[in-house]
């Protein structure tokens, strides 16, 4: 009985001895998951959004060009009032979170990168560094080249598994 | 008893509680660190894209297509020298220079969490700008300290030196 007893309690003696250490480890690397999760977020957020914004702010300008000189029914103020309404349909929030699976966020950002560069070539100006900066703007690759891009961005799942034991974290 | 066999055993029954302790709560830890991080890395990535990157790279965005789209309609209105397309091309320029890193706000968590390590005097991660700092001022004075040693051995070959030439002009003149 007594023997018993002991052995039992020396097998639960190292499970507890584990939980403990899992528990503060668990801690510790949750402090250590949300720094690294965050700072890579920033980065691709701010990394979509500013080509995002740049569609937006360079769409939002020509509009108030045209509005200004009564030019509303021509064929590039179309265009950026369709790109306007192609970048406000983009989530700010990643769609993991909100999931809303639905939405074809690939297929969203390529319809926007060709409607600018529609409305490029429409008011006769040169497709700028921001479709340069991530891909090459000039033909069909470039869809696909987007594709691969935007999927990396989202989903973090990759980058997730890939990474976390490699880090210094060990004690 | 006449034995110290109890003693023993009871020295060795703590040493193995020590060890089986350790053993089983650093494992557990080790393994804990790596399941926390993996449980909250989506939900920091969540949280800077959506609080952070997102809206300062939409709002840089924005200010950028703006400049680029008011310098390409200036400039073909008018020609390449006029003030005006000067001054849009400088803007839109300088909005280019704009990196990330030099909006970003600090992540104040994390240097709060990095501030503790080095508390604790934990050297396993890596190290943050005043970290840097202090190993770039040991590393200075580790040169001091070996310049200082040079200086002396340098008087110390010299003195040999004089030492030896006094000795040579003994020997030379004992041998004469």
């Amino acid at each position: 009985m007594a023997e018993a007893f002991d052995l039992e309690s020396l097998v639960h003696l190292e499970q507890t001895f584990y939980d403990v250490g899992h528990e503060d480890g668990f801690a510790h690397g949750r402090i250590h998951g949300l720094i690294e999760g965050r700072a890579l977020g920033r980065e691709k957020g701010f990394e979509m959004w500013e080509e995002l914004g740049f569609y937006e702010g360079f769409a939002l300008m020509w509009q108030a060009i045209y509005t200004k000189q009564g030019r509303d029914d021509e064929r590039a103020a179309h265009h950026t009032r369709y790109l306007l309404d192609l970048v406000k349909q983009f989530p700010r929030v990643n769609p993991s979170a909100s999931d809303s699976s639905d939405l074809d966020i690939p297929k969203l950002f390529r319809q926007i990168r060709s409607r600018y560069k529609a409305l490029c070539s429409t008011l006769g100006v040169k497709p700028s560094l921001r479709a340069t900066g991530t891909s090459p703007p000039r033909n069909q690759t470039d869809d696909v080249e987007s594709e691969r891009q935007s999927r990396q961005v989202w989903t973090l799942e990759a980058p997730e598994t890939k990474k976390p034991p490699a880090q210094g974290l060990d004690f | 008893m006449d034995s110290p066999w109890d003693d023993d055993a009871g020295f060795s029954s703590e040493a193995e509680w020590t060890r089986i302790s350790n053993e089983f709560t650093n494992t557990g830890y080790r393994e804990g660190i790596t399941a926390g991080k993996e449980s909250a890395l989506q939900e920091g990535f969540d949280d800077g894209f959506a609080h952070v990157g997102v809206p300062l790279g939409h709002e840089l965005g924005i200010l950028r297509g703006i400049a680029s789209a008011l310098y390409s309609f200036l400039s073909s209105t008018s020609p390449a020298q006029d003030p005006m397309v000067v001054e849009a091309r400088d803007i839109a320029s300088l909005l280019a220079n704009i990196r990330f890193t030099d909006i970003a706000p600090r992540d104040l968590e994390a240097e709060e969490h990095a501030r503790q390590h080095l508390e604790a005097d934990d050297n396993t991660l890596d190290m943050n700008e005043e970290v840097e700092e202090k190993r770039r001022m040991e590393e200075l004075e580790d040169i001091q300290a070996r310049l200082v040693r040079l200086r002396n051995c340098a008087t110390q070959v010299r003195k040999h030196n004089s030492t030896n030439q006094k000795f040579m002009e003994f020997i030379c003149a004992v041998t004469d």
